[in-house]
């Protein structure tokens, strides 16, 4: 399902797993990986250890499956000449050549890529300017911030304009306002098209931005998709509910007389109630017809479909990581 | 292969070497390869500064002679002569010394007896006579020759297959090679090169031919200096006899030839030992000593070692001193020479089968920094 055809070729558009492992000796890395990754943006979500790096790695053949296939759009792994014309990957290694200059570090990169110094030149200033670094440009690496040798290497992933970005804890070390900014670029680089990666154990952070998230735990993928979905599908968890009305507690008493309700406590300012459902289609059709029957409704928001929340009910509170 | 492709492989290849010719030639951890490959270029300045100095002392006893002599003055002195005939052949000694020996009577009772010693010293400006008279007639001679540029070649042709050879480049080329890869695994920063659109095999390529311009510029330099060194202490005359009537020049060229030939294959077995071993030296102790006993190998083995190319091509044959033992004097002899073309081939082969190696080993690599 994932190839297309181009002027009359077979092409891949997603970036496919197929029963990946990864042994460290006898360390498990990842185990038995399936995935198919569309484009946007993507997020690895679990607790350290749990396989994001790994996973990474392993998309960008800088470690071999122990088992299993992996293809990045039409490129196989251990093909990096060709691979890393489409791939940018942002690593978590905090280590840099010796003695270049954060400029110097973007464009030895793309000349490594075989491009000329005038062409290099310009799209290292260019991903140097996306990551607003030009002040701190020609200031040797060895001598940056934690968060400015984020954005360096931010800028070496971007810098040629990658198809594919991979990105391994891209906001770690960054200030609030380099956060949204980067949250920015990384939502026009997916709005262009381009597939974003990006793993993070802060699951509020990627909630806010991922069209979809892939839950590790273990080196197991243990859910993965649009963040709604996953959470639909956790039966054995009610859904909660926010709703926020005129008259919440005769909507409370109404809302008792369904058998879907598990539920109901009213909020303290008497102008909303959390209610807890286990069939949210029945839920939203029964709130419908007390609409209809007179109750103000002020606003409708699920509780429990954000990352955090499905994290704890699938790995359980005790792993799962704020 | 497309010429499109070929360009772009030569252009990361000139920026990986880029990248790297700063790493090997400043890296603080590499400074000791300049110190093994100033050694011998010291000891000949030290040798060349000792033996001007031997020279000038020779020229001022020359001058101070009541004539000029020559070599074959000096030899005209022999056992037996008299102080006088002595004085008669060479003049007036220029340096002399006399003592009074007393030596004990025969009996008890006669008084001792008094011998009188005198040692004269000639020159003629290249070589010093020493003349050892007792009792006014000559019991010993000793004529010790000035520079010679023979022994001096046989001893450059030492210092230069022992020492520089098999030390200074062997170890200046796993100091230089070893770290190519192994170097940035340790300082965590390889995965900058995985990270970029080019060929496992180009980068080792890269990587191959910064170590070796840095190997190659660090000891050809020491070559021509050990050279300049060595040619010093010569008069222009002699220089120029022994560079362009004596095969000074030709040999001058093949010990710059024979260095380069070194680097090349010391440094392929290095750069495949960097990614083969996390410990540098096992593989250096190994190497060593299969270096070390190629003498005593079957012809077979020795073909398998870079040291055996080497010694073919060495222009000056270092004699085995007499009374040596026979295993010393095996290890010294170029035994089973091979022709200058096949020695060239030879090590070119060996190279070549050992970067092989290395290009399949690189695209095996992963970055696991944790386990190194």
């Amino acid at each position: 399902m994932n190839d297309r055809t181009v002027n009359g070729r077979m092409v891949n558009d997603r970036i496919i797993f197929e029963d990946v492992s990864k042994f460290y000796g006898e360390i498990l890395g990842v185990n038995r990986v399936n995935l198919s990754i569309p484009p946007g943006i993507t997020s690895l979500v679990g607790p350290n250890g749990s396989g994001k790096t790994t996973l990474m790695n392993l998309m960008t053949g800088l470690v071999k499956p122990t088992r299993g296939r992996i293809q990045v759009l039409d490129y196989k792994i251990d093909d990096p000449e060709n691979l890393f014309r489409v791939l940018g990957y942002s690593t978590q290694f905090d280590a840099f050549p010796k003695g270049l200059t954060g400029f110097q570090f973007v464009y030895s990169y793309l000349r490594l890529s075989g491009r000329d110094s005038r062409s290099a030149e310009r799209l290292a200033w260019r991903a140097i300017e996306r990551v607003n670094l030009v002040e701190a440009a020609k200031r040797k690496v060895a001598g940056y911030s934690k968060g400015m040798r984020q954005r360096i290497r931010l800028a070496q992933a971007l810098s040629h304009d990658p198809k594919v970005l991979v990105l391994d804890e891209p906001l770690n070390g960054l200030d609030p306002l380099a956060r949204s900014e980067m949250i920015a670029l990384f939502r026009s680089t997916a709005a262009a098209g381009c597939y974003v990666i990006i793993s993070s154990h802060i699951l509020h952070e990627v909630d806010v931005i991922s069209d979809q998230v892939i839950l590790l735990s273990n080196g197991y993928v243990v859910a993965e998709g649009q963040i709604q979905n996953v959470r639909s599908e956790i039966q054995e968890h009610p859904t909660q509910i926010l709703i926020r009305c005129s008259r919440p507690r005769e909507l409370a008493a109404k809302m008792f007389e369904y058998e879907h309700t598990i539920e109901v406590s009213i909020h303290k300012d008497e102008r909303g109630l959390l209610l807890k459902t286990r069939d949210a289609d029945r839920f939203y059709l029964a709130l419908n017809e007390l609409a209809v029957n007179g109750i103000e409704i002020e606003s409708i928001a699920p509780a429990d479909d954000d990352v955090l929340s499905v994290y704890e009910y699938l790995i359980g509170n005790e792993e799962a990581v704020r | 292969m497309k010429p499109m492709m070929k360009r772009i492989w030569w252009e990361q290849i000139k920026a990986v070497v880029r990248l790297e010719m700063k790493k090997t030639f400043f890296a603080k951890r590499g400074l000791w390869i300049y110190v093994v490959a100033a050694l011998p270029v010291m000891l000949f300045i030290a040798f060349a500064m000792a033996t001007s100095h031997q020279q000038a002392g020779r020229a001022s006893i020359a001058r101070q002679s009541e004539r000029p002599l020559n070599h074959q003055d000096l030899l005209a002195v022999k056992p037996g002569m008299t102080n006088q005939e002595v004085i008669s052949v060479l003049g007036k000694p220029p340096v002399s010394f006399q003592w009074t020996e007393n030596r004990p009577a025969e009996t008890e009772k006669a008084p001792s007896i008094e011998v009188l010693h005198e040692d004269y010293h000639y020159s003629d400006g290249q070589n010093d006579l020493f003349v050892d008279l007792v009792g006014g007639k000559v019991e010993q001679i000793n004529i010790q020759q000035g520079n010679n540029l023979g022994q001096d070649s046989v001893m450059f042709a030492g210092v230069f297959q022992f020492f520089f050879l098999r030390l200074a480049v062997f170890f200046g080329c796993l100091g230089i090679f070893m770290n190519l890869f192994r170097g940035e695994i340790l300082d965590r920063s390889l995965h900058f090169y995985f990270l970029a659109p080019i060929r496992r095999e180009v980068l080792m390529a890269g990587k191959f031919l910064a170590g070796l311009l840095a190997t190659c510029t660090i000891f050809v330099t020491s070559e021509i200096l050990q050279t300049v060194a060595f040619l010093w202490h010569f008069s222009p005359s002699g220089r120029d006899l022994y560079l362009y009537h004596n095969h000074g020049l030709e040999h001058a060229a093949i010990y710059v030839g024979v260095t380069l030939l070194a680097c090349v294959g010391y440094g392929a077995f290095f750069l495949v030992a960097g990614m083969l071993f996390r410990n540098p030296i096992i593989p250096a102790a190994a190497i060593l000593i299969w270096e070390g006993i190629n003498p005593f190998l079957p012809t077979v083995l020795k073909q398998f070692s870079v040291i055996y190319y080497l010694k073919s091509l060495c222009p000056v044959a270092i004699p085995t001193p007499p009374g040596m033992p026979p295993l010393m004097a095996l290890l010294i002899s170029t035994s089973d020479p091979v022709a200058a073309p096949i020695a060239v081939l030879g090590i070119l082969v060996v190279a070549l089968a050992a970067l092989y190696v290395s290009s399949l080993q690189v695209r095996r690599m992963e970055i696991n920094y944790t386990t190194e």
